[in-house]
Order: C-alpha cells, then sequence, then structure tokens
C-alpha cells in the first residue's frame, strides 16, 4: 500500500477518530455482557482490563517515547503490593490502597528514572531489567512483611462508600468490574490527554529522532525522565488493581517474565497505537489460557509465539493503522 | 574462623568464575551485535545436558569441549537464522526475539530430560577433597577455577593478537568502518555470537559437575550477570570480568558476616557503581 | 550593524587544527556563502557557530551578545537555527507536526499539559505560514518519511523556520540532489532571503547555487580563512583559484 493512499485514507478523518473512540468505549462498557457469548467471563473481562492498563502504561514509554523497558513489571509488581500492604496492614479501604498502589510504583519508578535516563538504546533496557530484580528480590527476601515466595495473604478488596449509597465490589463481580473500568478510564484518559499536549508531542519528537529534538532546544533526558515517571505512575495503578482483583499479592508480579510479557503485549497490538497493546493484552491474555489448557508445555509455545511476532508480524494488529490513534 | 573465612572466600571465587564466563559471553555479544541474550542461561543448561548425553559415549574429558562446541554452533544457527534479522532495528525486538527463545530452550529440555535435576558425572580422579582440615578444597572446585582462568585467558589472547580477534574488538569501537573496509561484518558478528554461546555452554558443563542439571540453572547466574556487566562498565571486557569477579567475593564476603544479604550486596553494588560513576568501572565514555 | 561576528576562532582537535583564527562578520539581512574544498573545516566552522562544541580560542558574537560559551539549546533560544548535512526530521509524523513541535517548543511550551485558545491559534498562524513559504501546504499532512529527498529538506526549513530565528544555517542544503531538486531549494532560499530578509549562513558545495544566491562568500582553505568578498571579487581571486584548482588536479 502506497504511502500516499495512506495518507489520504487518515487525512479527511476528523470525524472517524471519534466514531472509532465512541466504539472502542461501548465495547468496553458492555464487555459483561458480551462476554458470556464468546465463551468469556466477567472476572476475565476484569483482568484484561487490568493487563491491558499496564501494557498501555509501558507503551506510553516504548512505544512513545521510544525508550524500551524492560523491568516494567518493578512498578507494577510496586503497585500490587502496595495496595496489598495497606489493605492488609493499615486500613481497610480501597481507594487508599489503589492510592498507595499509584504512588509507591510511580514514586519508585521517578527515582528510578532518574538515575538511567541519560541511558540509550539496549543499555537503558539492561539497566532498567537489573533494577527490576533488586524489587524482586526485596519483595522475594523481606517474609515478614511482603509474605516472600509466598506472597502476601489475607486482605480482601472492600465495598466503597459513597455516603448515599455502597458500591459492593468484594461480593458482585459486575460492580468491580465497572469500579475497574472507572479507574482504567481516567488513567487511560490521562495518558491520551498527556500524548495531545505540547509536552506530549516532545516525547514523540525524542522518539522520531533525539539529535533533531535536542537541536530545537528539547532537553531529552528530562523529558525521558518524565516519561518514565508517568508511565510508572500509570503502571502502579494497574499494579494496584491487579491487587484487588485477586486479593493476593505475589513476588511474580514483579517478575522478568511479567515484563516480556508486558512488552509482547505492546508489540503484539501494536506499539505505535494507542489502543494497540490493550488488544495485545486481550489476545495473549486468551492466547496463554488456551494453550495452557491444552499442553504442559505451554511455556515453549508461548516462547514460539514471541519469536512468530518478531519475526512475522513486527507491527502488530493495529500496526497498519499506526498513526493518529492517541485517544 | 580462618576456615570459615577461606570457605567463602573460595566459594566467592567459583561464584565469580561462574558470573564471569556467563557475563563475558553476553558481554561480547552485547558488544558487538547491540542484543541482550535473554536466552544466554538456556544455553549454557543445553551445554550441560549435552555432556549429560554424551559422557557415557565419550567420556568426560572430550565431552568438556564437545558440548560447548556442539552448544557453539546452535547458537551460530539461532543467529544465522534468527537473531541477525532484526539487527539495526529497534531493540525491543532482539529483547523480545531473545526471551522467547529463552522459554522455547528452557522447556524444551524440561520436555527432553524432565524437571528433576539430573547429576553430571564427574571423573573420580578430581572428585576427592585434597584435604581434611579444608574440606571445601575438592579438585574438581580447583579444576572449575584453573579451567576459566584458562578460558578467559585464552579468550583474552584470541582477542589480542588473532586478526578475527582484532576485528571483533574494532566492530565494537566502529562496525561502519569495519565494514568499510571489507571485512564480512555479517559473518564476524555470527562468528562472535558462536564464541559467546561457546562459553556458556562450557559454563553449563562446569556448573552441571558442581551442582547437577535442571532446566533453570542458568537462571541464577543470568541477572548477576547483567549486574556484572553493569558495574564493569558497557564496551569493557575487561570490566566485565572485574565486575563478575567484584560481585563473586562481595557476596561470598557478606556471607560471613550477613548471610541472607548476599546477594542484596550484589545491587548494592550496582546502585553505587551507578551513583557514583554511570558508565562503570571501565566503561566506554560514549556508550550509555 | 551585524548579526553574526567571529574573531579569530581556532578549533583543535589533539594536534589537528581543523579551524585557524578565522574571523568574519555577517550583516544583518545578509546572505553569507561559506564555500572550500573538501576538509577545509567548513562543517567545523558551522559547528563552532552553532555550539555544538566550544572554539578552542576566540569569540563569537551574536546579535551583540557573547555567545562563545553558551551552550546549542540556549543558542536556539537566543535566534539561531540550522539544518544539517543529513537530512534531521520526525520521519513518522506529518509535515504539519513537524513544524508544530519546532514552533511549541521556540513559544517555550515544551513542558506544557496545554494551550490556551489564543497560543493555539498563534502556534497555528506560525505553522500554517511556514509550510506555506516552504512550498508545502499541499503536503502537509503526509509524513515527512514518506516525501521526496527534497521536501524533507524543505521541511526540515520549514522546522528551522518555525523556531522564528534571526540567523539562518544551511549545511549543504542541495547535497545529494538532483537538477530539478536543486533548483527548487536554491529557490526557496532566494525568496526566504529577498522577500523575508532573513539573514542567512550557507555552507553548499554547488557554486551555481552559491554565485547565484550569496551576498558575500567566504573561502576556507586547510582550516583558514583564504578570501572574503562579493561573488565577483572571489571569482577574480587568484588565490581562491589556485585553491580549487590545486585540489582539483
Amino acid at each position: 500500500m502506497s504511502g500516499m493512499a495512506r495518507a489520504q485514507t487518515q487525512a479527511p478523518a476528523a470525524e472517524r477518530p471519534l466514531l472509532i473512540l465512541a466504539g472502542i468505549w461501548v465495547v468496553l462498557i458492555a464487555a459483561p455482557f458480551w462476554m458470556p457469548l464468546v465463551g468469556g467471563y466477567t472476572s476475565l473481562a476484569s483482568r484484561i482490563l487490568v493487563i491491558g492498563l499496564a501494557a498501555m502504561s509501558l507503551n506510553f514509554l516504548i512505544g512513545f517515547t521510544g525508550v524500551v523497558s524492560f523491568g516494567h513489571a518493578a512498578y507494577f509488581g510496586l503497585g500490587v503490593y502496595g495496595a496489598g500492604m495497606i489493605l492488609r496492614y493499615i486500613a481497610p479501604s480501597t481507594p487508599l490502597a489503589v492510592i498507595a498502589g499509584i504512588l509507591l510504583g510511580g514514586i519508585v519508578g521517578s527515582a528510578v528514572g532518574a538515575l538511567i535516563c541519560r541511558r540509550r538504546g539496549i543499555y537503558f533496557a539492561l539497566v532498567t531489567i537489573a533494577f527490576q530484580e533488586v524489587f524482586y528480590y526485596i519483595a522475594y527476601k523481606w517474609d515478614s512483611v511482603t509474605g516472600g515466595f509466598d506472597g502476601l495473604r489475607g486482605f480482601q478488596r472492600q465495598p466503597i462508600h459513597f455516603g448515599l449509597f455502597t458500591l459492593d465490589i468484594q461480593k458482585n463481580d459486575l460492580a468491580f468490574y465497572y469500579f475497574v473500568l472507572a479507574v482504567f478510564a481516567i488513567v487511560v484518559g490521562f495518558m491520551g490527554f498527556v500524548l495531545r499536549s505540547p509536552f506530549g508531542r516532545t516525547l514523540l519528537a525524542v522518539r522520531e529522532n533525539e539529535r533533531r529534538a535536542r537541536f530545537l532546544g528539547i532537553p531529552v533526558d528530562r523529558h525521558i525522565w518524565l516519561a518514565f515517571t508517568i508511565s510508572s505512575f500509570c503502571i502502579g495503578a494497574a499494579g494496584a488493581l491487579y491487587a484487588l482483583l485477586n486479593n493476593f499479592a505475589d513476588p511474580s508480579s514483579l517478575y522478568t517474565d511479567l515484563s516480556g510479557e508486558l512488552v509482547i503485549m505492546c508489540v503484539l497490538g501494536g506499539m505505535r497505537s494507542f489502543w494497540g497493546p490493550l488488544l495485545g493484552a486481550a489476545v495473549f491474555e486468551v492466547l496463554q489460557d488456551y494453550i495452557s489448557s491444552q499442553t504442559v508445555n505451554w511455556l515453549f509455545f508461548i516462547g514460539l509465539i514471541f519469536v512468530l511476532v518478531v519475526m512475522f508480524f513486527p507491527r502488530g494488529l493495529l500496526g497498519v493503522f499506526r498513526r493518529r490513534s492517541a485517544a | 574462623m580462618l576456615q570459615l573465612v577461606l570457605f567463602n572466600l573460595f566459594n566467592g571465587l567459583i561464584i565469580g568464575a561462574f558470573y564471569v564466563l556467563t557475563a563475558l559471553g553476553l558481554s561480547m555479544i552485547l558488544n558487538l551485535s547491540n542484543v541482550i541474550n535473554f536466552a544466554h542461561g538456556n544455553f549454557l543448561a543445553l551445554g550441560g545436558y549435552l555432556a549429560y548425553v554424551l559422557i557415557p559415549y565419550i567420556g568426560f574429558w572430550p565431552a568438556l569441549v564437545v558440548s560447548p562446541l556442539l552448544t557453539a554452533v546452535l547458537g551460530f544457527v539461532v543467529e544465522r537464522t534468527m537473531i541477525r534479522r532484526i539487527y539495526g532495528r529497534d531493540p525491543i525486538y532482539s529483547l523480545l526475539l531473545t526471551f522467547g527463545l529463552a522459554f522455547m530452550i528452557q522447556d524444551g529440555c524440561r520436555y527432553i530430560w524432565g524437571v528433576n535435576g539430573l547429576p553430571l558425572t564427574t571423573p573420580a580422579s578430581i572428585s576427592q577433597p585434597l584435604s581434611q582440615e579444608f574440606f571445601f578444597l575438592t579438585g574438581y572446585r580447583l579444576f572449575v577455577v584453573g579451567i576459566v582462568i584458562v578460558a578467559v585467558a585464552a579468550l583474552f589472547a584470541f582477542l589480542r593478537y588473532t586478526r578475527m580477534g582484532m576485528r571483533i574488538r574494532a566492530g565494537v569501537l566502529d562496525l561502519d568502518t569495519v565494514s568499510a573496509l571489507g571485512i564480512n561484518v555479517r559473518l564476524l558478528r555470527s562468528l562472535n555470537f558462536a564464541f559467546g554461546i561457546f562459553l556458556a555452554g562450557l559454563a553449563g558443563v562446569l556448573a552441571g559437575g558442581q551442582i547437577g542439571l535442571n532446566p533453570n540453572m542458568g537462571d541464577d547466574l543470568l541477572l548477576p550477570s547483567f549486574v556484572a556487566i553493569i558495574v564493569g562498565g558497557m564496551g569493557s571486557l575487561v570490566g566485565t570480568l572485574l565486575g563478575g569477579l567484584l560481585i563473586g567475593v562481595a557476596a561470598a564476603i557478606t556471607t560471613i558476616f550477613y548471610a541472607s544479604a548476599s546477594q542484596a550486596v550484589i545491587y548494592v553494588i550496582m546502585a553505587v557503581v551507578l551513583l557514583a560513576r554511570p558508565r562503570g568501572l571501565l566503561g566506554e565514555e560514549g556508550l550509555q | 550593524m551585524s548579526m553574526l561576528e567571529v574573531r579569530n576562532v581556532s578549533k583543535h582537535f589533539g594536534s589537528l587544527i581543523a579551524v585557524r583564527e578565522v574571523s568574519l562578520t555577517v550583516a544583518k539581512g545578509e546572505l553569507r556563502a561559506i564555500i572550500g574544498p573538501n576538509g577545509a573545516g567548513k562543517t567545523t566552522f558551522f559547528n563552532l557557530i552553532t555550539g555544538f562544541f566550544p572554539p578552542t580560542a576566540g569569540e563569537i558574537i551574536f546579535d551583540g551578545q557573547n555567545v562563545t560559551t553558551v551552550s546549542a539549546a540556549d543558542r536556539v533560544k537566543r535566534g539561531m537555527a540550522r539544518t544539517f548535512q543529513v537530512t534531521e526530521v520526525f520521519p513518522e509524523l506529518s509535515v504539519r507536526e513537524n513544524v508544530r513541535i519546532a514552533a511549541e517548543v521556540a513559544a517555550g511550551y515544551a513542558l506544557r499539559p496545554w494551550l490556551g485558545g489564543a497560543e493555539v491559534r498563534d502556534i497555528a498562524s506560525v505553522v500554517e505560514e511556514t509550510v506555506a513559504v516552504t512550498g508545502l501546504a499541499g503536503k502537509a499532512n503526509r509524513l515527512v518519511g514518506e516525501l521526496a529527498h527534497g521536501d524533507q529538506r524543505a521541511a526540515e526549513i520549514a522546522m528551522a523556520l518555525a523556531l522564528r530565528p534571526r540567523l539562518l544555517l544551511l549545511d549543504e542544503p542541495t547535497a545529494g540532489m538532483g537538477e530539478q531538486e536543486t533548483f527548487e531549494i536554491a529557490g526557496l532560499i532566494r525568496k526566504l532571503h529577498r522577500d523575508k530578509s532573513y539573514t542567512i549562513i550557507l555552507v553548499e558545495h554547488d557554486m551555481r547555487v552559491v554565485f547565484h544566491l550569496a551576498d558575500r562568500i567566504s573561502v576556507l582553505d586547510q582550516g583558514a580563512l583564504l578570501a572574503d568578498g562579493t561573488p565577483e571579487q572571489i571569482a577574480a581571486n587568484p588565490a581562491v583559484q589556485a585553491a580549487y584548482l590545486g585540489k582539483a588536479a
């Protein structure tokens, strides 16, 4: 397909992205009702939404700033533990747990980002991997607080009181789904808003051509650090939701394998597209579910998916429509 | 007390030797191909398992050379068929590719040889403790240290004195210029990758003889090796060597005083180096 | 009144002297070409002016202020904009987005999460005007990476213009171009100079372009300033002829 044709199909479509956007939200809002028709269930929908949010947060960095973190499960996992420890030790409050998860993931991510934002390319990725191992190690070893290898148990997400009424997300899966969707909407809306701002465009500039960006007068290191920080706060929110989803926090939520899976979701869905990672998360989660129910050697096939995507499908499902997709 | 100190120091040396062997291979591949080889630890395990298969037929000593060679051949094939296709592209693709390969090799080993650990038989001549008092000084452990020293010396001699070694070093500094001089850079990268995998295979056989074989045996070496590269400085093999030894010995010394922090000290060293000297002990100025 | 004054600037790389005590003065509204044989130090000199690296000795005065030690980014803020020998653009963004990013950064909005209505209109008018001046109005929504080489160059110049520079530095703008593209870019530079009164410094290999466009020409040879004058003076200068013919022979 020629560049000319592609540009022309996109250019006049000022109303088209709005239509697509509306379509996406309708699908998400109606998910608990259509999921059973295709063999799914509400808590699977919640799970995909949470993992999808994590992948979209990571993609803010790798797809829109052009910086590859292969250790972002760390800030996801810190969100998980942050929320879990609030519920377990401090107070039975869901909103407080979510806020704590966001803050823990974000603040730690911001500190690590400050330390590594001068690095580029594969070296940046290498350092993110090493730092991830630090947090995995802490969660794994600090038995008395984190529960160590067995994970942190003994907490439950709590109903949310709004004064006049109470949203029982504890017992009611449907209510929990909509709670997750609400948090998802806020975080995704925030990222979309940032990407459409002048600041967001400087991130695209860094991704496209760092030298040019520098010569326009953009302090590239500072903007990479800010992107890393924003991405960490957002993925911390996803982590907090994950803790609520499972009523459980375990070290595998900040392990390398999860980081790899989040990255493949971005690529599988299309990392140049805002919504691609959500689609990638859905496809990957369903595939993983299916494969692991079919064979004990599912890990081999997961690995095969990684290899096949890289070799034959590097632009992902939404790669064709890779532009003009920021929320 | 002296015995305890020596015991731990020697342990540190052994662990450091394994870090060094693994990290040098990783570092060679990273420097010339700009690829972080997540599957390195799995090639390591594969080297051990190949030795397990070969020893009944050809004995330990030949297997010590042949199984790393076979692993290297497999590495060469993997590079030629897959990894070279992602050179020059966003680093995300090489990370995902080797990550997927890691899963595949790990599960492949599990499928063929089972989940449970397997012993790797070492010759009786090197398996005995050398002294009652210093029971930890088995012949095998000294042998491991010796082999690693020989392998590292051979590697550095190769890089320094052979034509191909000099080309590899030149390629690390400036691949375009090397290519412009009419040198076959594609082949150079393939062979360099195979050398790196050879070191992993060798580490696999040695580790198998010491702690036995299991499909995840490389995982415990992979991340400390990353840290060794960061601490030593990216782009410098000598740095990687120092980094590997440093964290191995530091972990062992910590064991004497506070055993449960022995891993943590590795990361503390990394954090201190990143704060105080971001390019690592011997890292190149430009590479970050 | 001079826009740029370079006083006895030298640049040493180790024992290599790339630029040797060069002085020159560029007046407001002037189009100055810098020429010289390969390896004469033209690009190094350019990098000294734009602050890519500091000079070993000498001073650089930009619009009355000494900028010798000012960083490249701050020189951009003070009104110097450049293009590169190898085109530097944002390939996967449209022409309009390329120019818009430059305009927003120049206006100091690089950290802004949003813009007010008036600010948006200001940026939009700069972008549309710049796109129109560079002849890219019909291609404003195309991805820059998909454009022909000449149009990518024009887009790069558009980005430089969107910085609202008082001095525009173009490093070999016609490098690697065919006849038609060279003609179009030369026409654009002429328009920027004659109609829009930009002060321009141009490093260029194509002598037809240089003698056609320049008000004054400076000739560098082996890092030193060989001659400085109007195109007619330079064409008649025996030293310049010797330098060029000597190299060619």
